[in-house]
C-alpha cells in the first residue's frame, strides 16, 4: 500500500461531556485510493469525518496530512490545505443557484481566473453541474444536488475528500451515478474517505474497507476481500439469504 | 367616498409600506441569519430616533445627515450584541431564548430612555418635512415621500449586497446552511454578527426617519412590535424580498382601511392578517419550500 495522504491516530472523540464515540480509533487513506467505513448505527463513523475535517476535536490521538499534525487546525485551515468535507443528507445553500454554489467551494480563492478554471474543470467532471448552472439548487434531483456538492468540495483541487453517506435518500439508479463519480475523484488521485450505511454497494466500489463497531475499527483490509468474508457479511453488511434458507425461515 | 379621497389614501399607503418595509427589514435579516426573534428592534428604532434628537439639537446637524453617526455606532452595537449576549444562547433553544433576552434588551433601553430624556413627547421638527409635493389633487407629504427614499435605498442597497458580493453570498450560504458553510471556509461567527450589526444599522436609518414623522416617547416601540411581526410573518419568515411586499401591501390596505372605515379597523388590519397567514399559509407570502429557515 502507498503512503498514506492521511492518516487518523489512536482517536479518542465524543460530544460534550458525554463518553466518547471514538474510543482509540485509527484509519489511514492512500492517495488515490477509496476507503470505506462501514459498521452499524452510533459506530461514530460520521464522527470520524466531523474529526477528521475539523468540526469536532479529538480528545486525543493525532490527525495527519501529508505527514504534518494538523488535529488542531480548524475546518477553514484544513479546507486550505486540501482536507473538504461533503456532509450527510442534502447541503447544497438550497437558495442560491448551483453557480453561486460551486464558486462558494472556493470561497477562500481571491483569484478570479484560477476560480474560472476550477469551475471549468469541475463542470467537465460533473456534466450536470454545468447544465444546470444557472438553476437554484434547492429545485434540483436529489442526486443533481448531490453532483453539485461534489462539485463544489472539489474547487480547490483537495488532496482528500471525505463523503459522508452519499447515497442517502437516493433512488438505485441515482445511487450508481454517485459512485460512478466517486470513483471518478480517485481516478483524479484525490484521496477519498467515504462513510456509507449501503455498505456491499459501497465496499465494491471502495479499495479498503475498514468495519467499525464501538467506535474503533473493528476489521480492515481490501474491500473485496471484506465482501467475501462470510462471518462478516452476517454481522454488518445484510446476510444475502440462500434459496434454502428463504424456505426454512419461518 | 370620493376618488381623490381613496387616491390620496393609496398614495399614503405605498409611502406608509416603504417606511415598514425599512423599519422590518431587520428584522428579517435576525431571523434569515441567525433564528433570532429580535423583539428589540423597535426599542433600537426609538432608541435611534432619541440619538438623532440629541445630535441635532446639541449641533443643529440636518437629522438625516445624524445618520453618518449612528449608523456606523449601531452597526458597531449590533456586533457587540451578538457577540456578547446572542452568540451565548444555546443553538437549539435560540428561538424562545431570544425572545427573552431581545424582550429584556427592550426594556432596559425603554427604562434608559426615561431615565436620561424623561417619559416626555419629543419630536424632531425640520421644515422641509413638513411641506408637501402635489400631484394634481393629492398631496404627498415630504416626510413620508423622504421614508419611502430612504427605504428604497436602503433596501436596494441591501439587495445588492445580499445578491452582489462576496460577504453577500456568504451570508446567503449561512443562512442556508451554516456547517457547509463553515467547511467551505466562511468565517460564519463574523458573518452572524456582521449580519446583526447590519440589521441594527438599519434601525438606524429607520429611527432617523421615525424621528421626523412622528412624536416619540420611549414606550413607543410597544406599539411597533406586533406591526413589524405580523409584516415579517405575512411576508415569509426570512424572505428581504417576502417583507418588503407584505409591508407595502399591509401599509396600503392600512392607508384604506382609515379612509374608509377609520382609524380602529385600520388598527387590527395586521393582526387580522398574522392571524390569517398563520391559519392559511404558515410560511408567508414568499415563504414557499426555498425559503424554508425553520
Amino acid at each position: 500500500m502507498s503512503e498514506p495522504v492521511f492518516a487518523l491516530t489512536d482517536i479518542v472523540a465524543g460530544y460534550g461531556r458525554a463518553a466518547p464515540v471514538l474510543r482509540g480509533l485509527s484509519v489511514e487513506v492512500p492517495a488515490g485510493s477509496v476507503v470505506c467505513l462501514v459498521g452499524p448505527n452510533g459506530a461514530g463513523k460520521s464522527t470520524v469525518l466531523r474529526v477528521a475535517s475539523g468540526l469536532l476535536r479529538a480528545r486525543s490521538g493525532s490527525v495527519r496530512l501529508r505527514g504534518e499534525d494538523v488535529g488542531a487546525a480548524t475546518p477553514q485551515q484544513l479546507l486550505a490545505r486540501g482536507v473538504a468535507h461533503v456532509l450527510q443528507g442534502h447541503s447544497v445553500f438550497r437558495e442560491l443557484t448551483v453557480a453561486e454554489n460551486v464558486r462558494l467551494g472556493a470561497y477562500t480563492v481571491r483569484d478570479e481566473e484560477l476560480v474560472r478554471r476550477r469551475c471549468d474543470a469541475v463542470k467537465e467532471v460533473f456534466p450536470v453541474v454545468g447544465e444546470r448552472w444557472h438553476a437554484i439548487a434547492g429545485l434540483l434531483s436529489g442526486g443533481q444536488q448531490k453532483q453539485v456538492e461534489f462539485a463544489r468540495a472539489l474547487m480547490l483541487d483537495p488532496a482528500v475528500v471525505l463523503l459522508d453517506e452519499p447515497s442517502m435518500g437516493l433512488d438505485p439508479r441515482t445511487t450508481a451515478t454517485v459512485f460512478d463519480q466517486i470513483a471518478r475523484m480517485r481516478a483524479l488521485g484525490v484521496a477519498v474517505l467515504l462513510v456509507e450505511q449501503n455498505a456491499r454497494r459501497a465496499l465494491e466500489m471502495a479499495d479498503t474497507g475498514c468495519v467499525l463497531d464501538l467506535g474503533r475499527v473493528h476489521l480492515a483490509g481490501p474491500a473485496r476481500a471484506l465482501l467475501e468474508d462470510p462471518e462478516l457479511g452476517a454481522l454488518y453488511l445484510g446476510r444475502r439469504a440462500t434459496p434454502t434458507e428463504t424456505r426454512s425461515s419461518p | 367616498m370620493s376618488g381623490t379621497l381613496l387616491a390620496q389614501g393609496l398614495v399614503l399607503g405605498i409611502l406608509t409600506g416603504g417606511l415598514y418595509a425599512l423599519l422590518a427589514s431587520g428584522l428579517t435579516l435576525y431571523f434569515g441569519v441567525m433564528k433570532v426573534v429580535m423583539v428589540a428592534h423597535p426599542a433600537f428604532l426609538f432608541l435611534a430616533a432619541y440619538a438623532t434628537y440629541a445630535l441635532h439639537t446639541a449641533t443643529g446637524i440636518d437629522p438625516l445627515l445624524t445618520t453618518v453617526v449612528t449608523v456606523p455606532t449601531f452597526f458597531a452595537l449590533g456586533v457587540a450584541v451578538q457577540r456578547l449576549l446572542v452568540a451565548r444562547l444555546a443553538p437549539e433553544s435560540l428561538a424562545t431564548m431570544s425572545v427573552l433576552l431581545t424582550f429584556a434588551l427592550a426594556l432596559l433601553i425603554e427604562g434608559g430612555l426615561g431615565v436620561v430624556a424623561t417619559g416626555s413627547y419629543r419630536s424632531v421638527t425640520v421644515d422641509y418635512a413638513s411641506q408637501a409635493l402635489r400631484l394634481g389633487s393629492v398631496a404627498l407629504p415630504a416626510d413620508r415621500l423622504i421614508a419611502f427614499g430612504v427605504a428604497a435605498v436602503t433596501l436596494g442597497g441591501l439587495f445588492v449586497v445580499l445578491r452582489l458580493t462576496r460577504f453577500g453570498r456568504a451570508l446567503r450560504a449561512t443562512i442556508s446552511h451554516a456547517t457547509a458553510a463553515r467547511l467551505v471556509g466562511i468565517d460564519t461567527d463574523r458573518v452572524t454578527a456582521i449580519g446583526f450589526g447590519i440589521g441594527l444599522a438599519t434601525a438606524a436609518l429607520g429611527g432617523a426617519v421615525l424621528s421626523l414623522i412622528s412624536p416619540f416617547f420611549p414606550a413607543a416601540h410597544w406599539a411597533w412590535i406586533g406591526r413589524l411581526m405580523a409584516v415579517i410573518v405575512v411576508g415569509g419568515l426570512g424572505s428581504v424580498q417576502g417583507a418588503a411586499v407584505a409591508a407595502l401591501l399591509l401599509g396600503v390596505l392600512e392607508a384604506l382601511l382609515q379612509v374608509t372605515w377609520g382609524a380602529t379597523p385600520a388598527a387590527l388590519l395586521f393582526y387580522a392578517f398574522l392571524f390569517a397567514t398563520l391559519l392559511v399559509r404558515p410560511q408567508g407570502l414568499f415563504g414557499g419550500r426555498l425559503a424554508q429557515r425553520f
